[in-house]
């Protein structure tokens, strides 16, 4: 609201109230159903402890599932607000696809008909308060458990509770009402009746927040005669409308692809208002011809407000499917995917923070991001490409060829490719601690923003060893050249090696692959450290050179354990039981260090020890 | 290397388990690992017979040696939990 909207909301509201008491309760009413909505929401979320996340993930692999989720899930919630925010969600931290998430808006806008047909139904046929008042009764007995599950029932028994309580009082206060003003005495008739009313609708729900909310104010009001069964059409087309506003506030902390979602929602929703005002005549007619066939009384407006609610919302989707691909590229045209910019955090925004699932899941494409622009600096940083390194057949080959200086301002990257995302990845993680994440999940985002320390660590030691990559490899200096091109060498492996465990399918893969490159890394150390000792002894290798290169070796091997420990953590099974069984089964440094003497010892056995002078 | 810290890492995942700060490890998880590392051991296999180079050869069959440690651990694993009823 802006700065005077909430004071004229309370004057406007204290002035309807002074002239019309009765008004109160049709107020409170709205208050109570809307209160109920946000507690029945808060218990879904409690109670599901992620299933409808988890479900969401896979129901949208084609459109008639993504749009039964869409109806049984907004059905179930009786909110399509909610079921369209965990939609951009998702599909902001770029769990399901543009094409699935539309098909849930649109299963959503046929679930959101089911309220109708619960008021209409049974809400203005039955003292719908005798049944709120146990329900709220339990309820609180079930909140102030310590079980989640329990307390999660209790909040979606209370919010059912307070949304037929808040129905019960929206059907009084309108039967006190007309005993006082007769609103029918407002009612437009024609074209005039259909703009000005389907406005109205709109505006309401756009107040309210809640088409839900606007469809029981209009079926009470026109269940108590306040308002005609022409002008109750418009409303509910209006209120169509007015909920893609919800999905449009969603979308604005959302990334691109969270807006051509909210975008998609308003098409959907203005195109099949657009249609139901066109074609209102006729659908008016099939609305009694179906009626009479499922046999609702002639009478019985709010039922039929209900059919024509479902109809028209049912006829939008049956229109927009055939044309959903032509509505994808429309909407991929008018929001336009902006050119990546390395430097800003592609997949942190508000609109993952809100559900643990997408909080993660955006944290670790981040997190892979922050390691694409860390490894091409690497790579550049030891004057290597990354292509060159990762298509090559024989490293240390491709690694010896590589001489020519590579033009880097490795700080000023580092500042702007590294440290950037870091510092967003920090911050987005130090939230995780507000959010009351599950236990696992918890533990995995902390291991994420390690993994991004380790990354940061792995650039700021190639850094250190940057000026000397430049002064020992750039053209043939004998030994020193070697020892150079070694470290390289086994850095690039490294990368290759994650590039591998990276591209290997989840099912095959292991983090317990990279016990292989530790022991190599250890092997590779002690035998560089020998090596230098008989180079100095030969005179190959000045003091000097020698004392530059274990100064720089020790960022190098740092480097490449920080490497290693980054990919552990990131590649380690997601399920927490795999990952005790991955923890407990991986190599401790001990037993590393123990592998690599039996290798020694072993090659001590087959091969005369000897120095080999690099080229 | 012995199985001695293996061992000892059970005895701490066990008492991690207790306090519940563990998720409860069933055989079928250390199978599924399992299957992994022999996959693994197996494709190392192969590659070390197409081996191109000497160099090459030696260090697969350094990663081999890691591979078979790995399997070798969790078919005591297996055998601890399957025998124990769980870790």
């Amino acid at each position: 609201m802006t700065r005077y909207g909430l004071p004229v909301a309370i004057a406007a509201l204290l002035a309807t109230f002074w002239f019309s008491p009765d008004a109160q309760e049709i107020a409170a009413g709205v208050a109570i159903f809307l209160f109920g909505i946000r507690m029945l929401e808060d218990g879904f979320k409690l109670f599901g402890g992620g299933t409808m996340e988890r479900v969401l993930e896979s129901a949208t692999g084609s459109t008639p599932r993504a749009i039964a989720f869409g109806i049984v899930s907004t059905s179930l919630l009786q909110s399509s607000s909610l079921v369209s925010v965990i939609t951009i969600s998702f599909l902001s931290a770029g769990l399901i696809s543009l094409i699935g998430g539309v098909g849930v808006i649109f299963g959503a806008n046929i679930g959101t008909t089911t309220g109708a047909w619960l008021v209409a139904g049974l809400g203005l046929k039955v003292n719908i308060a005798a049944y709120a008042m146990p329900m709220l009764a339990l309820s609180i007995l079930l909140v102030f458990q310590k079980s989640k599950p329990l307390r999660g029932v209790g909040f979606a028994l209370g919010g059912l509770g307070f949304l037929f309580l808040g129905i019960h009082y929206m059907k009084e206060g309108f039967e006190a009402f007309k005993d006082q003003i007769d609103l029918t005495q407002f009612a437009l008739s024609g074209l005039l009746g259909l703009v000005v009313y389907s406005l109205t609708g709109m505006v309401a729900t756009v107040i309210m927040q809640s088409s839900h909310a606007t469809m029981v104010l209009i079926l009470t009001a026109l269940a108590a005669g306040q308002i005609s069964y022409e002008n109750a059409l418009a409303l509910a087309i209006g209120a169509n409308i007015g909920t893609t506003v919800t999905a449009i506030i969603g979308s604005l902390g959302a990334n691109f692809q969270g807006r051509r979602l909210a975008l998609a929602h308003l098409v959907f929703n203005v195109v099949t208002a657009a249609v139901a005002l066109v074609f209102i005549a006729p659908l008016r007619d099939s609305v009694d011809w179906i009626s009479a066939a499922v046999g609702i009384a002639e009478g019985d407006y709010a039922m039929k407000l209900a059919v024509f609610h479902t109809i028209f919302n049912v006829i939008g989707v049956v229109l927009m499917v055939p044309m959903l691909r032509r509505l994808i590229v429309f909407i991929e045209q008018r929001i336009v995917e902006p050119v990546p910019d390395v430097s800003r955090p592609r997949y942190l925004n508000e609109a993952v923070d809100a559900f643990p699932q997408t909080f993660e899941t955006a944290l670790r494409k981040e997190v892979q991001h922050l390691y694409e622009n860390a490894s091409e600096l690497i790579m550049h940083g030891l004057n290597l490409h990354r292509q060159q390194v990762y298509t090559s057949d024989n490293l240390a080959e491709t690694v010896r060829q590589s001489r020519r200086r590579l033009e880097l301002d490795i700080d000023q990257d580092y500042e702007r490719r590294v440290k950037t995302l870091y510092s967003a990845i920090v911050e987005f993680t130090t939230r995780a601690g507000d959010k009351r994440l599950p236990p696992d999940i918890a533990g995995r985002v902390y291991a994420l923003r390690d993994v991004a320390s380790d990354i940061v660590q792995v650039v700021k030691s190639v850094k250190h060893l940057r000026k000397n990559i430049l002064r020992y490899t750039t053209r043939p200096q004998g030994a020193v050249t070697g020892l150079y091109d070694d470290l390289r060498t086994e850095i690039a492996r490294i990368a290759v090696e994650i590039r591998k465990l990276g591209r290997a399918a989840p099912e095959d893969r292991s983090a317990l692959w990279l016990d292989e490159e530790r022991a190599q890394i250890e092997e590779a150390a002690q035998k560089a450290t020998g090596r230098v000792d008989a180079l100095i002894r030969s005179g190959d290798l000045s003091p000097a050179a020698a004392t530059s290169f274990l100064n720089d070796s020790g960022y190098a091997y740092s480097a490449m354990r920080d490497l290693i420990a980054a990919a552990r953590s990131y590649y380690i099974e997601r399920d927490s039981a795999l990952a005790e069984v991955e923890r407990i089964l991986t190599l401790d440094d001990e037993e590393i260090a123990e592998a690599v003497t039996q290798r020694n010892g072993a090659a001590a056995q087959t091969a005369k020890p000897t120095v080999t002078k690099p080229s | 290397m012995g199985l001695k810290n293996l061992a000892e890492k059970v005895v701490e995942y066990n008492a991690r388990l207790e306090d519940g700060k563990a998720s409860k490890i069933k055989p079928g998880h250390v199978e599924k690992v399992l299957k992994k590392l022999r996959k693994k051991a197996a494709a190392l296999e192969s590659e070390i017979a197409v081996a191109d180079t000497p160099d090459r050869k030696t260090r697969l069959e350094k990663k081999l040696n890691i591979a078979r440690e790995h399997v070798e651990r969790a078919e005591w694993l297996l055998n601890e939990i399957g025998g124990a009823g769980g870790a």
